[in-house]
């Protein structure tokens, strides 16, 4: 019985993470190659009432948008923003880490 | 306005030859001072990353002193195309305008000279290399002149998003029109910019300065 508790609370555990929203979305971009392209594009994705706030590096090609709770922006509308900003999407992914975490990791890559 | 855009051009000893158009919802505001021979301010606004208008001010001064021009207009800039790659960029502007002209020559002075400008640039960079060709021309009843700039940049190391970029830049550039003639200014320049703020500046062969400062917001 006693196992069988656990194996529930587990199971539980496991599908509120899979339903939980990711908060951060990473994008892989062509075309980033100075600072002045990385400020048009924060400059865009701020203007975006979900957006928490962005990060962009021109070394990993990433640009990173982390979302207010409970708010969200699809994929085809991020992508149409980075287009209309002037830059190609190559890949997009819903990620459960934290911008910080992204931040972080980029910059120890160097 | 005229004026303003010539004072603005004049007190402020700096210009320009980065790009016309920033980024979306962007003001640039670039400011040159070439050698002797060229003063140069303008300030774009672009509603969108392909376009851009605003004002331009523009003062050339012959080698000899035997003539000026100053330029003053409003100017809009297009993308005419962009190539984005996995680490690099390439984009082809080309812009025209209008602008009121003054100035002296031997046949004496000159103002309110309709004058049409137009030119075209194509770019090159990724991190760590950087090249320019731009071609600026101004055509009235009265005058005609260009002034074709190359510039090659190479940057000591890679910079991020949030680094001071370091860039060493040759600028070669030409006259016609009366301004420097048979003569190539090349001038090695130091560039730096973090953020939005951009500055660049050397020296040439007869120790003439040129400066460039620039800014998006």
């Amino acid at each position: 019985m006693k196992d069988t508790m656990k194996a529930l609370v587990f199971v539980a555990a496991l599908l509120a993470g899979a339903g939980a929203q990711a908060k951060t979305i990473k994008m892989e971009v062509n075309g980033l190659v100075c600072a002045f392209c990385a400020q048009g594009i924060e400059k865009k994705l701020k203007s975006m009432a979900p957006t928490q706030a962005v990060f962009v590096s021109l070394e990993h090609r990433v640009v990173a948008v982390s979302l207010k709770d409970g708010q969200d922006i699809a994929d085809e509308v991020l992508v149409s923003q980075l287009k209309d900003a002037g830059y190609d999407v190559r890949s997009i992914a819903r990620v459960d880490e934290s911008l910080e975490k992204i931040r972080a990791d980029t910059k120890a890559k160097r | 306005m005229r004026k303003a855009a010539l004072l603005l051009a004049f007190a402020m000893p700096w210009a320009a030859n980065a790009k016309p158009i920033a980024f979306a919802d962007g003001w640039t505001v670039m400011a040159e001072s070439g050698t002797n021979t060229m003063r140069e301010a303008q300030v774009f606004y672009a509603p969108t990353y392909w376009w851009s208008g605003g004002l331009s001010a523009t003062k050339l001064i012959a080698d000899d002193k035997s003539m000026e021009r100053e330029m003053a207009g409003v100017q809009v800039n297009y993308l005419v195309k962009r190539w984005n790659l996995p680490a690099a960029q390439g984009n082809v502007f080309a812009w025209g305008g209008l602008a009121s002209a003054r100035g002296f020559d031997a046949e004496g002075t000159f103002s309110g000279v309709a004058t049409a400008r137009y030119g075209a640039q194509a770019d090159y960079e990724t991190r760590r290399i950087y090249a320019s060709a731009k071609t600026d021309w101004s055509q009235s009843s009265r005058f005609t002149h260009g002034v074709t700039t190359v510039q090659l940049g190479v940057a000591p190391f890679e910079h991020d998003y949030e680094d001071l970029a370091v860039w060493f830049v040759l600028q070669a550039r030409r006259y016609t029109g009366g301004i420097l003639p048979g003569e190539t200014e090349v001038v090695p320049m130091l560039r730096l910019f973090k953020g939005n703020f951009w500055i660049e500046g050397g020296v040439d062969r007869n120790r003439r300065a040129q400066v460039m400062v620039m800014m998006n917001f």
